[in-house]
């Protein structure tokens, strides 16, 4: 299974462009995709799930042209949008057996596989119910299922963990680690978090181009030196943001405490032990 | 104030700012353009008897406010009847009901700004009346600006507040029941029209379109012209008829009493205050929910299989590449789509169609009967869009031969099973005609709403004209009869094949683009 991004942009007039340039190859694993609003994640994994098409560049799928062929990539896809929504006139089994259909999957396992798959996302109680009636997070669940439901070789989840509860985000990291054994696992989102500790791969995103492509390690080890924390008072910090890229701030003893990057620190500083965070501020930042 | 008046300004604007609102603006250019007939034409649509008015300013100034009245009330309504579902469903209107704004100050605005909508398309249409003007006149008449903006003001432009008010009301009472609205205007809208009539006796100031004065002005001139008072028949809309060989008569316009001037002025008062009167009843975007889940999210993860999934051990899915599963979920879809109780009319329906008189039954119930599935029609190819499922569905395998194939089977089938008494006993007397032209008419409406919904991405277009169809179903115009009412011959069916056809690779070819964008 490889998945091949070449010189791939979508220009939207002469000057604008909601991906540019864009190469990437990927093969098992889990690749995490960071990056601002309007980086250009969304329109990256809604070409690779055929729904939009480039205006320049090719995507392959184990050589085969899925611009040209969608159905060859449709046919092992499990797709789930950052803005999606259901048909709330349906209960959640007729709604994946709705898209299980639309994949062109059925027979006799499927209904087995619809039920096993509400139990595992906690749906089952719900399973009958109007979708209408879902809350934002069981909604996102349904979505999830769906996206499971054809066993995909290529998964592309777009800001999954919207309207998860904290013990549902750990359920679902586990989940997509499992599926990352056997397929080409995307995962695009904005809390840092959710990737750091799964993905095989990153790739840093701004204004539609690729900013950082490696394994998390090595792209925390180009910041190993340059994070620091420092206590300052409340007064001082816009000064200290206009001359230091600050990560973050918190209050303590009446007194901010600040972890920032820079080259050379103030003096006071501690040297810390850089995070994927840092790293994601650092290349966006200073882009 | 100020505040009020943006709130009307940029709801206005991002109503018009939509492509469905363009279709819509040239649409109306289109009919605007048919009002008065080139001088020649087979068709009229005002005359008095076999009298036609001779084409001075005051016959193009009244003949197409008159008619601007009466069209624009009727597809306006349509038009402008979602602006507060679409505050619900883009979720604006969770945000507006956080802020202080009144009810009353929300449901005005909404009204001045369907007002605005309707009142940008009669200024194209009048707009298109003088040029129509120079395009027929008559050479012995030159342009008197006064006979078009007298009658567009006094008839048209009350006109078009009342129906913006009945729009706001319509949604505020019947929520997010669409079909309530389109039905019951469907009645209102008849009734209004015959009180509007020149025969019926009720006072000039109690006509809603303002065109009960003018009419009768216009017969009492063909009277006059002809030196004997005779009852006379009136027609509005389009008939068809060579105008060269009706008579002409001079209509020089009508010198509006005072007391109507007020009557008018009444009229867009009273459809304020309606609104002012129905804001306590508005929901504010608090809706109930249908019913309470037993179990929450929460209580359900702390009860069920602890949550954990294992992939591998999942049923392995099978490869299933046929359309049933797709259609029987579409039919499920469609049938479910608005209130239980519709069902209700459709049986009451559906029985009118075996037991009344063939020939209304297939006339008049018919049209009505396929026109009560407008929301279901309408939202047959646009509902992805609509319900956010777009990614799902253009994502699917094959979407355009299994996906919308499916949607138009399902649709198709609803309204054959609908017309089912109808074609049995068409059966029974071996019309086979008569059933191949409801066959054709049923799948010619699914395919007409299919292309308009992927065009437009949306419903208005289709419930627009789906109305004037049925509209004009039920006063027996020919032109529209699209499912064999009045027609009966082999041609006919032949055409409706041609058109069928037609409909089918215009639909396949739009989705397909829309699949390739």
């Amino acid at each position: 299974m490889k998945l091949e991004i070449q010189n791939v942009s979508k220009r939207y007039s002469k000057e604008k462009y909601g991906l540019q340039d864009f190469s990437l190859t990927l093969e098992k694993g889990i690749l995490g995709l960071l990056g601002p609003n309007g980086a250009g994640k969304s329109t990256l994994l809604k070409m690779i799930a055929t729904v939009t098409k480039p205006t320049d560049g090719m995507l392959l799928l184990n050589k085969n042209n899925i611009v040209k062929d969608p159905n060859y990539m449709r046919k092992q896809l499990g797709f789930l949008p950052q803005d999606f929504g259901v048909y709330p006139n349906l209960n959640a089994v007729e709604f994946l057996s709705y898209m299980a259909a639309m994949k062109g999957i059925g027979g006799t396992t499927l209904k087995p596989r619809i039920l096993q798959l509400l139990d595992g996302l906690n749906l089952i109680d719900a399973a009958y119910k109007p979708i209408g009636t879902y809350s934002g997070g069981m909604k996102q669940r349904i979505g999830i299922a769906q996206a499971l439901l054809n066993q995909p070789k290529i998964v592309i989840f777009d800001e999954p963990t919207v309207g998860l509860d904290p013990e549902e985000r750990v359920r679902f990291r586990n989940l997509i680690s499992d599926l990352a054994n056997e397929s080409i696992v995307i995962l695009s989102s904005h809390i840092v978090s959710d990737i750091d500790t799964i993905a095989d791969k990153i790739v840093i995103m701004k204004h539609g181009k690729l900013l950082k492509t490696g394994n998390p390690e090595t792209i925390i080890k180009q910041i190993e030196g340059k994070v620091y924390e420092t206590t300052i008072i409340k007064e001082k910090l816009p000064e200290f943001r206009k001359a230091n890229l600050v990560v973050s701030t918190a209050r303590k003893d009446g007194k901010l405490l600040i972890r920032y990057i820079a080259d050379q620190p103030i003096a006071s500083s501690v040297n810390c032990t850089p995070n994927l965070e840092d790293a994601y501020l650092y290349q966006t930042k200073t882009a | 104030m100020k505040s009020f008046l943006n709130i009307i300004t940029y709801d206005y604007l991002q109503r018009t700012r939509s492509y469905g609102f363009l279709i819509s603006l040239c649409i109306s250019l289109a009919i605007g353009y048919s009002f008065v007939p080139e001088p020649n034409a087979n068709y009229s649509t005002i005359r008095i008897g076999e009298y036609l008015g001779v084409y001075n300013s005051a016959w193009f100034g009244y003949v197409t406010a008159i008619m601007t009245s009466v069209f624009l009330s009727l597809i306006g309504f349509y038009l402008v009847n979602s602006s507060i579902r679409t505050d619900v469903e883009t979720r604006v209107g969770q945000i507006m009901a956080a802020t202080p704004i009144k009810n009353s100050t929300y449901l005005l605005s909404k009204t001045l700004s369907n007002f605005l909508v309707l009142l940008t398309i009669a200024f194209l249409v009048f707009m298109m009346s003088i040029l129509l003007f120079f395009l027929y006149h008559d050479a012995r008449f030159s342009l008197e600006i006064g006979q078009f903006i007298k009658p567009y003001l006094l008839i048209t432009i009350p006109s078009i507040f009342v129906i913006s008010a009945l729009a706001v009301l319509s949604e505020v009472i019947c929520g997010r029941f669409s079909i309530l609205q389109n039905v019951g205007f469907f009645f209102l809208f008849s009734a209004l029209m015959v009180n509007s009539s020149p025969s019926n006796d009720s006072n000039n100031m109690l006509d809603v379109f303002g065109s009960k004065i003018v009419l009768n002005q216009m017969i009492a001139m063909v009277n006059e012209h002809n030196g004997k008072v005779e009852k006379r028949d009136l027609s509005i809309g389009y008939v068809v008829g060579s105008n060269s060989a009706l008579k002409k008569f001079e209509f020089n316009g009508v010198d509006f009493p005072p007391l109507l001037i007020i009557s008018r002025l009444l009229w867009v008062l009273l459809s304020l205050l309606l609104v002012i009167g129905i804001a306590p009843f508005f929901h504010r975007f608090d809706f109930r929910r249908p019913f309470k889940l037993k179990k929450t999210s929460d209580e359900a993860i702390s009860q069920g299989n602890s949550g954990h999934i294992s992939l591998l051990s999942l049923p392995a899915p099978q490869i299933d590449y046929g359309v049933a599963k797709l259609l029987k979920t579409e039919m499920l879809l469609l049938i479910r789509h608005g209130k239980k109780w519709m069902w209700i009319l459709n049986v009451i329906g559906m029985t009118f169609l075996a037991f009344l008189p063939i020939e209304p039954a297939h006339q008049i119930v018919l049209p009505i009967l396929w026109f009560l599935q407008v929301g279901r029609l309408s939202e047959l190819t646009s509902k992805e869009h609509a319900n956010g499922v777009h990614y799902f569905s253009f994502s699917s395998y094959r979407p355009l031969t299994r996906l919308l194939l499916s949607q138009i089977l399902a649709a198709s089938l609803l309204m054959l099973l609908l017309a089912t008494p109808l074609i049995i006993r068409y059966a029974i007397d071996g019309s086979f005609i008569a059933i191949s032209s409801i066959f054709l008419g049923g799948l010619g409406i699914v395919l007409f709403a299919a292309v308009l919904g992927i065009l437009s991405k949306g419903k208005k277009l289709f419930e627009i004209l789906f109305f004037m169809i049925s509209y004009a179903n039920i006063n027996n115009i020919p032109f529209l009869d699209y499912f064999g009412a009045i027609n009966h011959d082999t041609a006919y069916i032949l055409k409706m094949i041609l058109i069928v056809i037609s409909l089918g690779i215009v639909g396949f070819m739009l989705r397909n683009y829309q699949l390739q964008k």
